[in-house]
């Protein structure tokens, strides 16, 4: 028995320096990863800074308005448009009609929701609307790369 | 073992000495004293033994406790890794809302070393296709120079520095190097200023707070400017639209929050691009806002009638004579839209009569109106956050013929932004407060008054009555409450005023129940054009573009169009007798 004690003493000791090592390489590699993170962080917020003035400077008003008279067909609000309190909006009186599609509004409207299908035929208005919009879009983006 | 060693050596030296004469060191023949030295070694062995148990016993303690102690002071290795802070050499600007209006952005400049270029004609050329701008004599030049260094480009565009990296020349390099960027371009140029080639403020705020934004420790601290880009846009645009239509030589225009003196657009044209300052000639730099003095006209009605009705020398039912032109001394004194009729108070300010005014100004007295004048700040250079910033023109002796006609806007010059801050004072209840460029985080600044609430009540009939009635009818826009007073000045030239040349002004103020907004407008000679029947004066040329700067930035300022309600200004309507012919 006493002859094993030394043996399993300096089997124990191998195996904590090899685990010590071990963890030391690990630990080494984390924090290079932790420095090259940092790194990263510091280039980004370079990046992010070059953006920030990108963005400020496409999102200029006057470009905004260019924008604005090329792509969507709004126009300035007029006094009698704004609504100061909700309170003078008067209820619908049956809730449960559906409101027939205002192309006006439509120019603004995000992705189309799928409708029931009796409603179809209104669906159909409103996607040609839009691909003409998208159709208008894309060849107005290729006559401003072109400029 | 060392210990166990010499302690074993000793033991055999001390028995040297004792068996001195011994020659045989082996102890076989004397057991006894052998013995006993081994039990001396065993008995220091142990002492060991017990050495090292203890100091691992200790050894075991310590690592026990620092098990149970709080984290060390010094962190591990991951926590020492620090992000460096981007390093740029001056603060950014940025608007109210925190868009930016001015940063710094690294850009790379072109050097050469000469020695290292072997073909010059080649290398030239090949600059040269990329760099179209620099002179093909000139760089051939840098480059046989023989010397180590020469600049060749100062901030070069990316794409640019991609394209002479291609050309693979090692003679070429870059040095890293920063540029000032206006994302904005023209807008707001003169509030924000402009840079010169190593980044020290030459104008503007730029100029005003050029330590502050090469300050170390305060780099990361942006200057939040009172503007806001979106109003300043509405402004620019309407003066511009307005500058062409009536072929003028110059518009000025202005925003001011009359509760916190922020001045929130400030425009002045022509104006320039502070990207590129090439050529930029003083014209565009001047600043009409704050730095030019102009004789404002009949927009000092106002003060005047404030410093009248502050003192109680007239009130709304007072009449004054306005049949026939006044003579004082060598002047004339004559109403541009004469009624030739004896006017109540309400009826001298809508239809601005200077007869009128002239003669309030003479029973208020020209010590009243000149402290008064003191009062509002309009007898000093304004302490606007600018450098370029003007005096006030005003008679050295001030004396009768100088009360009346400064009554009415004549021989008194100052800058639209003191105008304006006046007129802030007139209708914000009578608290004066200095204009400034830079946010306040308060919505509500006191001030020290000037005129009592209730004068500034009146005022604000006044000016509501003089665009519902009055001249300012084109200022009206339908929904905001916008009153003002329009103001037509001809120009001074060198003995006496040219008619043609007018300084055509309005400054407006909204909502007029509860003011919030001053918005001026300023064109530097009009002319007239059909639609506005021929006339170049304030309330054709610049009402319109208060009206049309308040349509498109009440919505931004959080202004909403209500109806009015006519019972506020009843009593004082009912004095004026007749709506201006058109």
């Amino acid at each position: 028995m006493r002859r094993y004690i030394p043996l399993l003493a300096a089997g124990v000791a191998l195996l904590s320096g090899a685990a010590v090592l071990q963890l030391k390489y690990a630990v080494q590699e984390q924090s290079s990863q932790v420095k090259s993170i940092a790194r990263q962080i510091h280039l980004d917020q370079e990046a992010i800074r070059v953006l920030k003035a990108e963005w400020s400077y496409k999102t200029t008003p006057s470009m905004l308005q260019d924008r604005s008279l090329r792509f969507l067909a709004l126009m300035p609000p007029h006094s009698e448009q704004i609504i100061v309190s909700p309170g003078v909006i008067p209820f619908r009186l049956n809730v449960d009609d559906e409101v027939a599609p205002d192309p006006g509004v439509l120019l603004t409207t995000g992705p189309v929701k799928p409708r029931a299908k009796k409603k179809r035929d209104s669906r159909g208005f409103r996607l040609q609307i839009s691909e003409k919009i998208k159709h208008k879009i894309e060849q107005n983006a290729q006559v401003g790369e072109a400029l | 073992m060392t210990m166990l060693a010499t302690s074993l050596a000793k033991s055999s030296n001390g028995r040297g000495s004792v068996m001195g004469a011994k020659a045989n060191p082996y102890c076989l023949d004397t057991a006894d004293i052998c013995q006993n030295a081994m039990s001396k070694a065993r008995s220091r062995l142990l002492m060991g033994i017990v050495a090292f148990f203890l100091s691992f016993v200790l050894m075991g303690a310590r690592t026990i406790e620092l098990g149970f102690s709080e984290p060390m002071a010094k962190r591990p290795v991951a926590h020492q890794v620090v992000v460096e802070p981007v390093e740029f050499a001056r603060a950014d600007i940025v608007d109210r809302n925190g868009e930016i209006l001015a940063t710094n952005l690294e850009t790379s400049s072109l050097y050469a070393n000469p020695r290292m270029v072997e073909d010059v004609d080649l290398a030239t050329r090949k600059l040269i296709e990329i760099l179209p701008d620099l002179s093909e004599a000139d760089v051939r030049n840098k480059l046989s120079s023989g010397r180590k260094f020469v600049w060749l480009k100062r901030k070069l565009t990316p794409r640019e520095k991609w394209e002479v990296n291609a050309l693979g020349i090692p003679a070429f390099q870059f040095e890293r190097e920063e540029e000032r960027i206006y994302p904005h371009g023209r807008l707001a140029s003169h509030v924000l200023g402009y840079v010169d080639v190593d980044g020290n403020g030459l104008g503007g705020v730029e100029h005003f707070f050029d330590a502050r934004l090469n300050e170390a420790s305060q780099r990361h601290e942006p200057i939040r400017l009172s503007l806001d880009i979106r109003v300043q846009y509405a402004l620019a645009d309407e003066l511009e639209a307005a500058m062409r239509a009536h072929e003028a030589k110059g518009a000025a225009g202005l925003v001011m929050d009359v509760n916190t003196g922020e001045v929130v657009a400030m425009a002045s044209l022509p104006d320039y691009d502070p990207n590129n300052m090439r050529g930029v000639g003083d014209l565009e730099r001047f600043n009409r806002v704050t730095k030019g003095v102009y004789e404002l006209g009949s927009t000092f009605k106002t003060f005047t009638f404030a410093a009248a009705m502050d003192h109680d020398v007239i009130d709304f039912e007072d009449e004054y004579d306005a049949t026939k032109p006044l003579r004082i001394s060598r002047f004339w004194i004559r109403d541009d839209h004469p009624k030739a009729r004896v006017l109540t108070v309400p009826e001298v300010f809508a239809f601005s009569s200077n007869i009128g005014t002239a003669q309030i100004a003479l029973d208020l007295g020209t010590d009243q109106q000149k402290e008064f004048l003191t009062d509002l700040g309009l007898l000093e250079p304004s302490n606007l956050e600018l450098t370029e910033v003007g005096a006030p023109i005003y008679p050295a002796n001030w004396r009768k013929v100088s009360t009346m006609t400064i009554s009415y806007g004549h021989g008194i010059a100052v800058s639209p932004v003191q105008l304006a801050s006046g007129i802030a004072t007139m209708v914000n209840g009578g608290r004066h407060i200095p204009a400034t460029l830079i946010h306040k985080n308060s919505d509500w600044v006191d001030g020290r008054q000037v005129i009592k609430p209730s004068t500034s009540q009146k005022i604000r009939q006044l000016l509501r009555l003089a665009v519902t009635k009055g001249t300012g009818g084109n200022a009206n826009a339908v929904g905001y409450r916008v009153g003002g007073k329009t103001g037509t000045a001809e120009k001074a030239e060198a003995g006496g005023y040219n008619r043609k040349a007018l300084i055509s002004s309005f400054i407006g103020a909204f909502p007029m129940d509860n003011p919030q907004y001053v918005v001026f407008a300023l064109l530097d000679e009009p002319k007239g054009t059909r639609e506005t029947h021929g006339f170049a004066s304030g309330g054709w040329t610049a009402a319109p573009v208060v009206k049309n700067v308040i349509m498109r930035a009440a919505p931004l300022l959080g202004v909403s169009p209500v109806e009015e309600d006519e019972g506020l200004y009843h009593r004082v309507a009912m004095m004026i007798a007749d709506k201006k012919k058109r």
